[in-house]
């Protein structure tokens, strides 16, 4: 009976984090499949950060993936960085370059073999995805994917950094 | 209780530091399922409670983080499961220094695979020390930990491997880039070494050893890898030297619209560990996570094709093997041949994906097993399974409609197995989904009694997004069981009759 309590207590704790709360987005090493270095200080250099946390086996991460495929050019034209995080463990390593340029996707796919990324952004279902602003922080967090999903994702893109907002993300 | 209050105080703990420059974040999943045991009648309720709260603290280059788990059964469930995992790190580059439970793979995994897959529930981790120092273009890694493998089966949490075995590694690997000129042209090469001391063994010298490499040449979109891995183990109780080794070889060619990979493995006294769990679980080329013995006696090979020549299709050709060895056949023989006396696992999968509007998605397949020795008692087992699956987006609504039909064959019965699914959703709120499942009829010598004699499977799941950080999850109705496997371990899930309820939560 105290374990179910606590059970219940736990995301009562948390269930009314504030949606729009701003918090700062943990700094990352990681390499791309190329074999380049991916870094995100670096990243926002150039631009804010979008990434989606995917794996071969998650029908629904590959879904959103595609259906962000067409906004790629306009991201760009935003100057978002777009990342693709694969989870898949180090033995479907070799499959993940394949399958993503088979699906002509233009992220920058980064490798996450050991759950290194997937662990300090607290990613417990899939796909879950952030955008970061160029002030480092995460501005808006997204678990799980339904189709038309992917146009609130768009419009809180173009709201952020179209508008001239970026500065709180509120 | 005593643990749980500890919990709560790190909790309040972690709110007073909120204030302070430290960030603090966090996940939370907690499952709650009732269901009918098949062993007693309908009156006699199971019930199953999992919490698994994750939290971290960062500080500049300071990590703290806390994994508080535990599963509360039935009281008519034997046994129960609480731990409290920790890590702090340190991490600076071009150091990093890890104290406390972590994962970790050398290579592919056929020298050390400690990993953690979460949505199979297995848990392979090592408490210790772990070094990273990383220099020009190389990285060495020196570890030393005690490893733990929690594994879910048959609707139970347990610790399968809880040795007082020791684990000492180092990797080194470093990258050569040749040219980046007009084609990308990169070398790599790695190094490792394992030992595993068993404290507990009386054998004389008794301790393990694996020990490896691997050479990686990518020239521009073609990618080529190959992992060796020995092992110089101890002979049980006699003493003396046991080996073993193990090949990886991988190719794959990824260029806009077509993609290529091919698998070739072969193990013979690879795989290390104990009954049920594996300190290097080496890669299995079976999509479906099939292995056959975990690296012992294991030889196969993996092909697939992907392609969409066009924005509104994409095909999927795969083919896949693997067996046990034949001393009577050759190599080339042994690879591509699955022989009644062998057993081993061919997997041919053919996909169609294509979209003929913009909110309509359709997916046709079909997917076709043979499986040997795999699910014993049954000695052979083919699977035929064509489906079919439609997504229509209407904006503020979508709909998915999926058939499939299992053609069943094995050793004594023919039966199929048909499922017709619907679901209704709406973006960022819910999706509810109603599922269907029907088999033809229960084979009168049925050799796995755990199937049960169940003939349907109604289901119904509400997925709900209370907010973009919080997903509950209600699920009614049957589930039919079965081996499900990750790669390479299975295991054999029960039928299940019931409420699962998930709630999970990031902060």
């Amino acid at each position: 009976m105290n374990k179910l309590a606590f059970v219940l207590l736990i995301p009562l704790i948390f269930a009314f984090t504030d949606e729009g709360e701003i918090i700062d987005a943990p700094d990352f090493t990681l390499e791309d499949v190329d074999g380049n270095t991916v870094c995100l200080d670096s990243l926002l250099v150039d631009g804010p950060v979008f990434m989606s946390f995917w794996a071969l086996w998650c029908k629904m991460c590959i879904k959103e993936l595609d259906a962000l495929k067409p906004y790629y050019d306009e991201f760009d034209s935003m100057g978002i960085n777009l990342l693709a995080i694969s989870v898949d463990k180090a033995r479907s390593v070799p499959n993940v370059k394949p399958f993503a340029k088979s699906h002509k996707w233009k992220y920058v796919i980064v490798m996450d073999p050991d759950d290194i990324l997937r662990d300090l952004y607290n990613v417990q279902a899939m796909p879950s995805s952030f955008i970061i602003n160029q002030d480092k922080q995460i501005v808006f967090t997204h678990m799980g994917y339904k189709p038309g999903d992917e146009e609130i994702l768009i419009e809180t893109m173009r709201e952020l950094f179209v508008e001239g907002n970026d500065e709180t993300g509120e | 209780m005593k643990l749980v209050s500890r919990v709560l105080l790190l909790l309040c703990v972690c709110g007073l530091l909120t204030a302070s420059d430290i960030r603090i974040s966090g996940a939370n999943k907690a499952e709650y399922w009732v269901f009918v045991d098949r062993r007693l009648d309908s009156l006699n309720y199971k019930e199953h409670l999992t919490e698994k709260l994750k939290l971290q603290g960062n500080y500049k280059e300071i990590t703290l983080k806390g994994v508080f788990f535990f599963w509360d059964p039935s009281i008519a469930v034997p046994g129960s499961l609480q731990y409290f995992d920790f890590t702090a790190q340190y991490k600076k580059d071009p150091v990093s220094i890890l104290y406390g439970t972590y994962y970790t793979t050398f290579g592919r995994g056929l020298c050390l695979n400690q990993f953690l897959d979460e949505d199979f529930n297995n848990d392979n981790a090592l408490f210790g020390l772990k070094a990273d120092f990383k220099f020009f273009n190389s990285r060495l890694t020196l570890l030393t930990g005690k490893p733990r493998n929690i594994f879910f089966e048959e609707l139970t949490y347990s610790i399968k491997n809880d040795t007082t075995d020791q684990i000492r590694g180092a990797n080194f690997e470093t990258k050569l880039p040749i040219s980046k000129k007009r084609v990308n042209i990169v070398t790599s090469f790695a190094g490792r070494y394992v030992r595993v001391n068993r404290v507990s063994d009386m054998t004389p010298q008794a301790f393990t050893e694996l020990f490896g490499g691997n050479i990686g040449l990518t020239i521009g979109p073609w990618e080529n890898y190959f992992e060796y891995g020995r092992q110089w183990g101890t002979q049980p109780v006699v003493g003396g030297r046991l080996k073993g080794e193990g090949f990886l070889f991988t190719t794959g060619l990824a260029i806009p619209g077509l993609g290529i990979s091919c698998q070739y493995i072969d193990y013979k006294d690879i795989g290390f560990g104990g009954p049920g769990y594996r300190y290097n679980e080496p890669v299995t080329p079976i999509k479906s996570g099939v292995s056959v013995n975990r690296g012992i006696d294991e030889i196969g090979y993996g092909t697939t094709i992907i392609a969409s020549p066009f924005d509104f299709i994409s095909l999927e050709l795969s083919n896949n093997k693997i067996s046990t060895h034949d001393a009577s056949m050759d190599i080339f023989e042994e690879l591509i041949k699955l022989d009644d006396d062998m057993d081993g696992v061919l997997e041919q999968i053919a996909k169609i994906t294509t979209h003929p509007s913009f909110d309509m998605e359709i997916t046709v397949g079909i997917e076709r097993v043979i499986k040997q020795g795999i699910e014993l008692p049954i000695q052979e087992k083919i699977e035929t399974k064509p489906y079919i699956d439609l997504t229509y987006d209407f904006g503020s609504f979508f709909i998915d409609v999926g058939y499939e039909h299992t053609f069943v064959s094995s050793d004594t019965s023919d039966y199929y197995d048909h499922a017709v699914s619907f679901s209704l959703g709406k973006p960022e709120m819910f999706v509810l989904s109603v599922r269907y499942e029907r088999r033809s009829r229960v084979p009168p010598d049925w050799l796995i009694p755990k199937l049960g004699e169940g003939r349907s499977w109604p289901m119904v799941e509400l997925s709900l997004d209370l907010t973009r950080r919080h997903n509950l999850r209600v699920r009614v109705g049957a589930e039919k069981g079965g081996l499900i496997c990750s790669g390479g371990v299975c295991r054999f899930e029960e039928p299940f009759r019931g409420v699962k309820l998930v709630l999970t939560s990031m902060f």
